[in-house]
């Protein structure tokens, strides 16, 4: 039996995003019973990799808690919209890389977490040609 | 996937980073003992120093005393010799005799009074008689406890600085991590962003809104040229570098000074401390580097004049076109002289207790070259250029770690001067559609 699972889809699967396009979706949650839910949350983020220490913004944060009074039904899946911002770009540099993502993070009972992400790509910068070190 | 408690988040090459939970139970435990010990010492404090002064000056007894004898009480201590005033006073209460020695509540310290300067105890013995009588203290728990002086040592309070900062410090960190715990990195951080739109003090940035994690750049635009609309500020200023550059060699070589004098006068005393001449040695050799180096900085500084850049438009656009303006004064035999864009990569982390930046250059485009030509004084280099920024190149960016960052830079090649560059930042922002063009 496969444990928690959270599956992530984007409308219009596989499309680079442009600064003001929507992004919209859904997400389901596999293998997690109703009663173990106590808190969800849905985040349109960029991130950064690469040599430095990682960053993060998030653009878009929606929570919704039992604890609040919301109704969080892992059997029924979700759906997010978000409007994308004009920056930053995803950027696949040499030390620096912009991602964006879906991130969804479910709360279980027992101080346990489950998370699902997918990447996605705003604009089209591509990788730099030209490397030199300096420092 | 279920999370569950991991010593180790991720492995990023050579370098691991800890595991969140771990990483803040050690931190709560480290800023704990610094509260605790910020708590600790204002008890101290307290207890010695606030609680003997507001006894003596609120719950002793007033009363009177007759002067029987005086002297300096003197102690030894390893700064030297401490000393203390100490009368011998006479007082009755309820028909009991008391005839003990005492000046303040300090002579029931754990110090027992002592301090430096044996002419000011004098001056204060030289203020009681024998046989006079003066108002006196008495404590109503212990009567044999007098004193002749009241009153409050305010530059004690100084002393309270150090475990108020520590407490400050030490709860400030832990309600920080409070707040921490239990939270996801995305609602911290969508909290911080919040908490900083609503920031009461700093005016509402429209361009940051507009386009986050591009730096705001107002110095960039706040500067009217005089032949296009923006003067670029230069990234340091050469007589900024110059001051920098000589204070660290100054300072550098004042210590190599003082081991050099104490390996020599070791020497010259026939005590050989090898170790500390190889050390200072080694020393000196780095400081001769610094003034060489700040020789050089000085000659690039005063002897090369300043160099403008202006630009028509801010900030820039990929695929659009710009003019561009420089101008360099002095009096020069350029061998070669260059302006280029650039873009640069930037990336601060942490390894071990170090914090480390590292950068990339991305991209180098000419702007401008010109080879083999002389400035005269008082009649500048002025170039007047276009520079065309690539259709499909990353915008300025900053975050708290990681910069893409766009200049221009202005190199020379001087006849008998070292070489100099210079460095002017610019605004690159995306291209309207996303993709880099405008």
């Amino acid at each position: 039996m496969s444990g928690p699972r959270i599956i992530l889809r984007l409308d219009e699967n596989g499309r680079v995003y442009q600064p003001g396009d929507t992004l919209a979706g859904q997400y389901r949650m596999t293998s997690i019973e109703r009663d173990d839910v106590k808190a969800l949350e849905v985040s349109v983020l960029w991130f950064t990799e690469g040599k430095g220490d990682e960053d993060m913004g998030v653009h878009y944060f929606k929570r919704l808690s039992t604890e609040e009074g919301d109704w969080i039904d892992p059997r029924r899946p979700g759906t997010f919209a978000a409007t994308l911002p004009n920056s930053p770009l995803s950027y696949d540099g040499r030390i620096v890389k912009v991602r964006w993502c879906v991130r969804v993070r479910v709360f279980l009972a027992g101080g346990r977490e489950v998370v699902g992400q997918r990447l996605f790509r705003l604009g089209n910068v591509p990788k730099p040609k030209l490397t030199a070190a300096t420092a | 996937m279920a999370r569950t408690f991991r010593y180790f988040e991720k492995k990023r090459r050579h370098r691991r980073t800890i595991s969140r939970p771990l990483a803040i139970v050690g931190e709560a435990l480290f800023f704990t003992v610094f509260l605790l010990g910020g708590v600790v010492g204002l008890i101290v404090l307290y207890l010695t120093l606030v609680v003997p002064q507001w006894e003596s000056n609120r719950e002793f007894v007033p009363h009177s005393c007759t002067v029987l004898d005086k002297r300096i009480g003197e102690k030894e201590s390893d700064d030297g010799p401490l000393y203390r005033p100490e009368i011998q006073v006479e007082y009755s209460i309820d028909d009991e005799k008391f005839v003990v020695w005492a000046y303040d509540i300090w002579a029931f310290d754990t110090t027992g009074g002592y301090s430096a300067g044996k002419e000011e105890k004098q001056r204060i013995l030289d203020r009681f008689q024998k046989s006079a009588r003066y108002p006196c203290w008495y404590d109503p728990d212990d009567r044999s406890r007098v004193i002749l002086q009241r009153g409050y040592r305010w530059p004690l309070g100084l002393l309270f600085i150090l475990p108020v900062a520590f407490v400050l410090i030490g709860s400030a960190r832990l309600i920080y991590l409070v707040f921490l715990v239990g939270r996801s990195a995305e609602r911290r951080s969508a909290l911080v962003q919040k908490a900083v739109q609503l920031a009461p003090f700093e005016p509402p940035n429209k361009a940051l809104a507009d386009y986050p994690a591009i730096p705001g750049g107002l110095n960039l635009t706040d500067s009217p040229g005089t032949t296009l609309a923006f003067r670029l500020p230069i990234s340091s200023t050469p007589s900024w570098i110059m001051a920098v550059t000589w204070t660290v060699s100054l300072i550098w070589n004042g210590i190599v000074a003082w081991l050099s004098v104490v390996a020599i006068r070791g020497h010259l005393q026939g005590q050989h401390d090898w170790p500390l001449t190889v050390f200072a040695s080694v020393f000196a050799v780095a400081g001769v580097v610094l003034i060489v180096y700040a020789v050089r900085q000085s000659m690039v500084t005063t002897g090369i004049g300043p160099t403008l850049v202006e630009i028509s438009e801010q900030p820039l656009r990929p695929g659009a076109e710009y003019k561009l303006f420089v101008s360099q004064t002095g009096r020069l035999r350029l061998r070669r002289f260059e302006v280029s864009l650039v873009c640069e990569e930037e990336a601060t982390y942490r390894h071990g207790t170090d914090t480390r930046k590292e950068s990339c250059r991305v991209s180098d485009q000419t702007v401008f070259e010109q080879e083999d030509f002389e400035v005269v004084r008082g009649l500048p280099f002025e170039v007047n250029c276009s520079v065309l920024l690539p259709e499909h190149v990353m915008h300025s960016f900053k975050s708290a770690h990681n910069e893409v960052n766009w200049r221009f830079i202005v190199r020379g090649q001087v006849s008998g001067w070292p070489d100099f560059e210079r460095s002017f930042p610019v605004l690159v922002y995306p291209g309207t559609n996303g993709n880099g063009a405008a």
